[in-house]
């Protein structure tokens, strides 16, 4: 079986494999080699060794990206995630509706990042205007509450599909036996719930920390990285720098920073993994 | 024959990499302003009717046409036309400009100041002129008790506007001068264009074109024309930070503000409120000698031919210019659908400009005022506008202090002037 | 769903109904919140341009300031927009049912083979689903241009490769749990492995196929950068591009028109979302389980 099977890889493998490599193989390993380079045009490079890493280090801008990034991501992880799995709680009871609300929570989710991005810009100018407060472009404040409000109300909806599941395939007969031992809807909760959810809350803080943390076309469309970029995501500021900033140099400092930001993606996930290895041994 | 079936599968996806586009001659023009787009399409579309040769208009969003001249021009399919803003712009792109000395459009230019040079090699040509300064209601100055001649300086313009902010609820307006609207969509009223007033005459007074390192001998000449508008807008100078340039143009069009700072592009934005009753002054700071002082004429648009594109996309791009400025459709077009004031001698009689504005420029030129240049095209980069931007509404707001300004003004240029040089 | 009702209602007490009623009431306001945001677009964008500014934004449209549909008109004629709609249906629906197709065959290979080429391209497609896009954007719009991937036809195969890691893993986890006894016996019956795949093993795909290509669409459908980076854009714009290109320069936006076009995109959203709600929550929470 395997052996024909093996035979026929020009029709099952090739397409894949072909497009993989056009699309994200071949592009990586270049973008790898570029790196080191400094270049305005790809057929002309010079190898520049590590300078375009130190220089990456050396932007402030990427620095505060990186700071306004890691904040936010803490942020909109612990607010979605709470506010989701109270929302799963809520609408596990049985309560009356529960599918119109479940329908409404996730809809936000389904329209595009440039689009939510205008419509939290109309809403929210409009709110801080009649407040007299500054517009989200001028002050980095509100520049980043709105960010984390636009993300929860795109994200909890997701969030919140996840930890019904993950509730809902809790053992009936593991709760009745904690009524009948006269637990507390509280006690329940943290010692039965929590630990049978434990999958969903891996799975929901790891799309949520890698969403967040590479988080774009909101951040362009909300904010646009002003006021002069101190709302500014890494994602955005790599692209800044990849195609705003003209000058020589520019392109390699903006690979160079691709790359050390696809590391700090790959350690979120290895440390992710880590955890649900782990989970995955206790149970 | 089932591997040949198998085979088929791959080779159908090979197929589509493999189409290439036919290479005739043609011309890509990355247009800056969107508000001309539609009549560059049509304009395109003309020509393509008359020549075959096609034209294909694209025009950046706001704020992005550096990006996207940077990932095009990067294609296979490069613009043949874009634009620069001035030498700073250039600096970036000279690799890409192609000498234009010697074209059409270099034997019909009014003024060899509108070339942008670099030695003897002219990189890029203006293809229009605009002007700026304060527009001003002149009913509404009229129902204070004013004309615009009473303003002839900036004591006089401050002294009128504080008149006209302290009676206006007897007036039924909101403020002297509209709000700044100070995000992105319109900041570059004060820190570009407003900015422009202590270069130009620090400049002038040291008599230099360019500098590395600005001294800032007029920032209070620039912190009281700032002062003024903050402190007698339609709204609290804290408040300022809330606005946007829509609101400012709402204010202005609704008659409840008498002043509003901006230039001949603006036109069409205001012109509900009749050519009649608006003017434009010039912008005093309260320099020395500035009676004699016009209003603030340049440009930042030239256009650059990209010299790495194929010699006949060249070559018919060149031809594509000529045909713009030579023939009736490109200078209707140019001259009343786009309201531009066009620095080529083609462009007279019935094809000179009918903004109305233009015409308050001209008069003031006759009269023998003098205009003042654009210096902000010299500015370093855009990361220094954006930092005096800031300081400027931090200041506004009561959040920072002048001190933050100057910083941002003279420090700042220094800073950026060395990063790009 | 059923065992822990069963359980509720069977606990039903005054304490219970009480905070029941409260979580309704809690839920609908927040219900009320998560939908305002999409009605203020909608009352706006049948606003007369003069009526939207930051301040006025929060007013109903009145008889002064209602102007129908204009702004639809205004905004899908001159601003092109039904050919920008008519783009994204082709990216995505090309695209998807290429990744569908292409991906779950290529699981299905890398589950039944098991070779070191295979082993590798599942290590690899796990890799691509980290990588985050900004790594290869400025390289993959190079390549893209280079070998014509710039159409709305040519973009599916950039998507097949780029979507590749989280189909292939989707497929792969579901994969692993069909029984070889069936393909087998096929086999035995003479059926070579691409009629195995597609009558045998396609049809039991199936519900794994329609949760993958809700996920794939909501993303493709969505997406920015790529297409703005890779696509022609002297031919061609996406919806999300051409709702980018609304903003005017010198800062004035067109906000009439932009929030027609909003609207015109999310319409549909909504009511393609109505109609296939069970399977994409579905999609979703498989999606969560598998990657």
């Amino acid at each position: 079986m395997e052996k024909a099977i093996r035979k026929y890889w020009p029709a099952f493998l090739l397409p894949t494999l072909a497009a993989f490599i056009i699309g994200f193989i071949w592009p990586f390993v270049w973008g790898l080699y570029l790196s080191f380079h400094k270049f305005t045009t790809v057929s002309k490079t010079t190898f520049v060794g590590l300078s375009n890493y130190v220089k990456v280090f050396e932007d402030p801008t990427f620095v505060s990206a990186f700071w306004f990034t890691a904040k936010f991501t803490v942020v909109s992880t612990i607010l979605i995630n709470i506010i989701a799995f109270l929302l799963a709680l809520a609408l596990t009871r049985g309560l009356r509706g529960t599918n119109v609300y479940r329908t409404v929570f996730f809809l936000p989710n389904l329209i595009g990042g440039i689009v939510l991005g205008y419509i939290w810009q109309i809403l929210l100018n409009g709110i801080l205007t009649n407040l007299g407060l500054p517009l989200l472009a001028l002050d980095a404040r509100y520049g980043f509450w709105g960010l984390i409000i636009l993300m929860c109300w795109q994200q909890i909806g997701y969030m919140m599909i996840i930890y019904i599941a993950g509730l809902q395939n809790v053992p009936g007969d593991l709760l009745e036996a904690a009524s009948i031992d006269g637990a507390t809807s509280l006690q329940t909760l943290i010692k039965v719930k929590l630990p049978m959810v434990m999958p969903s809350i891996t799975i929901c803080t790891f799309l949520t920390l890698t969403n967040s943390f590479k988080l774009f076309d909101q951040n362009l469309a909300l904010t646009g990285g002003e006021p002069a970029k101190a709302s500014q995501m890494l994602a955005l500021n790599i692209y800044d720098t990849f195609y705003a900033r003209s000058g020589p140099q520019w392109k390699g400092i903006g690979q160079a920073k691709s790359v050390v930001f696809c590391l700090l993606v790959i350690v979120i996930a290895l440390v992710q993994l880590h955890f649900t290895r782990r989970k995955e041994v206790q149970q | 024959m089932k591997k040949i079936v198998a085979l088929v599968l791959a080779l159908t996806l090979c197929m589509a990499l493999a189409v290439t586009a036919c290479a005739d001659a043609s011309v890509y023009y990355l247009n800056f302003k969107p508000e001309q787009d539609t009549q560059w399409q049509e304009l395109a579309k003309v020509y393509t009717e008359q020549t075959g040769v096609p034209v294909t208009v694209v025009t950046a969003a706001s704020g992005e046409y550096e990006t996207t001249l940077m990932s095009e021009i990067e294609k296979s399919d490069a613009p043949t036309l874009f634009q620069v803003n001035g030498p700073v712009g250039l600096a970036n792109w000279t690799d890409y400009c192609y000498d234009l000395s010697g074209t059409a459009l270099m034997e019909h230019l009014t003024n060899e100041s509108f070339a942008l040079k670099e030695g003897d090699v002219v990189k890029g040509i203006a293809y229009v002129v605009e002007t700026y300064g304060i527009i001003a209601n002149t009913k509404l100055l009229e129902k204070a008790g004013y004309t615009a001649a009473d303003i002839t300086n900036f004591e006089s313009l401050k002294k009128v506007a504080e008149d006209i902010q302290a009676r206006k609820d007897e007036l039924g307006i909101d403020g002297a001068f509209t709000s700044a609207g100070m995000d992105g969509s319109s900041d570059w009223r004060f820190k570009t264009h407003l900015a422009n007033m202590p270069i130009y005459y620090e400049y002038k007074a040291d008599g230099i074109t360019s500098t590395g390192a600005i001294k800032g001998t007029y920032l209070d000449n620039y912190k009281a024309i700032w002062d003024l508008y903050i402190n007698n807008a339609t709204c609290e100078p804290a408040l300022l930070a809330s606005k946007t340039g829509n609101d400012a143009v709402a204010e202005f069009v609704g008659e409840k503000a008498v002043f509003y700072q901006n230039g001949t592009w603006a036109w069409n934005d205001i012109s509900a409120l009749g050519a009649e009753n608006l003017t434009m002054i010039p912008i005093y700071i309260g320099v020395e000698g500035e009676e004699n002082q016009g209003l603030c004429t340049g440009t930042e648009n030239y256009w650059c031919v990209n010299a790495e594109a194929d010699q006949e996309d060249i070559d018919a791009t060149l031809a594509f210019l000529e045909w713009v400025i030579t023939s009736d459709e490109g200078r209707k077009s140019m001259s009343q659908d786009m309201g531009f004031v066009v620095p080529f001698d083609t462009f007279t009689g019935e094809y000179a400009s009918t903004n109305p504005l233009v015409a308050v420029d001209t008069e003031m030129t006759a009269a023998g005022k003098t205009p003042i240049s654009w210096n902000f095209t010299t500015m370093p980069s855009e990361e220094w506008k954006n930092g005096v931007g800031s300081a400027l509404t931090a200041y506004a707001a009561g959040t920072g202090d002048w001190d933050g300004v100057v910083t941002a003004f003279v420090d700042g240029w220094k800073t950026e002037y060395d990063l790009t040089h | 769903m059923t065992k822990a009702k069963v359980y509720h209602d069977g606990a039903v007490s005054g304490a219970r109904r009480a905070v029941d009623a409260f979580l309704s009431i809690l839920l609908t306001a927040l219900s009320l919140i998560w939908i305002y945001p999409v009605v203020l677009i909608l009352l706006n964008s049948l606003k007369a341009e003069t009526a939207i500014s930051t301040t006025s934004v929060f007013e109903l449209p009145t008889s002064e300031t209602f102007v129908g549909l204009d702004n639809y008109i205004h905004g899908v004629t001159q601003m092109n927009f039904l050919s920008s709609f008519g783009y994204s249906v082709v990216i995505t629906v090309t695209s998807v049912l290429l990744i569908i197709l292409c991906c779950s065959m290529c699981a299905w290979y890398i589950t039944r083979v098991n070779t070191l080429p295979s082993r590798l391209m599942y290590l690899l497609c796990a890799f691509s689903m980290v990588v985050p896009f900004q790594m290869v954007m400025f390289t993959l719009s190079k390549t893209a241009d280079s070998l014509s991937l710039n159409t709305p036809f040519n973009i599916c195969i950039i998507y097949l490769g780029f979507g590749a890691g989280l189909a292939v893993f989707m497929f792969t986890g579901f994969m692993k749990s069909v029984p070889l006894a069936i393909e087998e016996a096929a086999m035995i019956d003479g059926c070579n492995p691409l009629q195995i795949f597609f009558r045998v093993v396609f049809p039991i795909l199936k519900p794994t196929a329609i949760s993958t290509a809700i996920l794939e669409t909501m993303w493709v459908w969505n997406d920015y950068l790529l297409p703005t980076l890779v696509l022609d854009i002297k031919k061609y714009r996406t919806i999300p591009m051409a709702i980018q290109y609304f903003r005017g320069s010198y800062g004035r936006v067109e906000m009439g028109p932009m929030m027609a076009c909003i609207m015109i995109t999310v319409i549909p959203i909504i009511i393609m979302y109505l109609a296939c709600q069970k399977y994409i929550i579905e999609g979703v929470v498989a999606g969560a389980v598998k990657g």
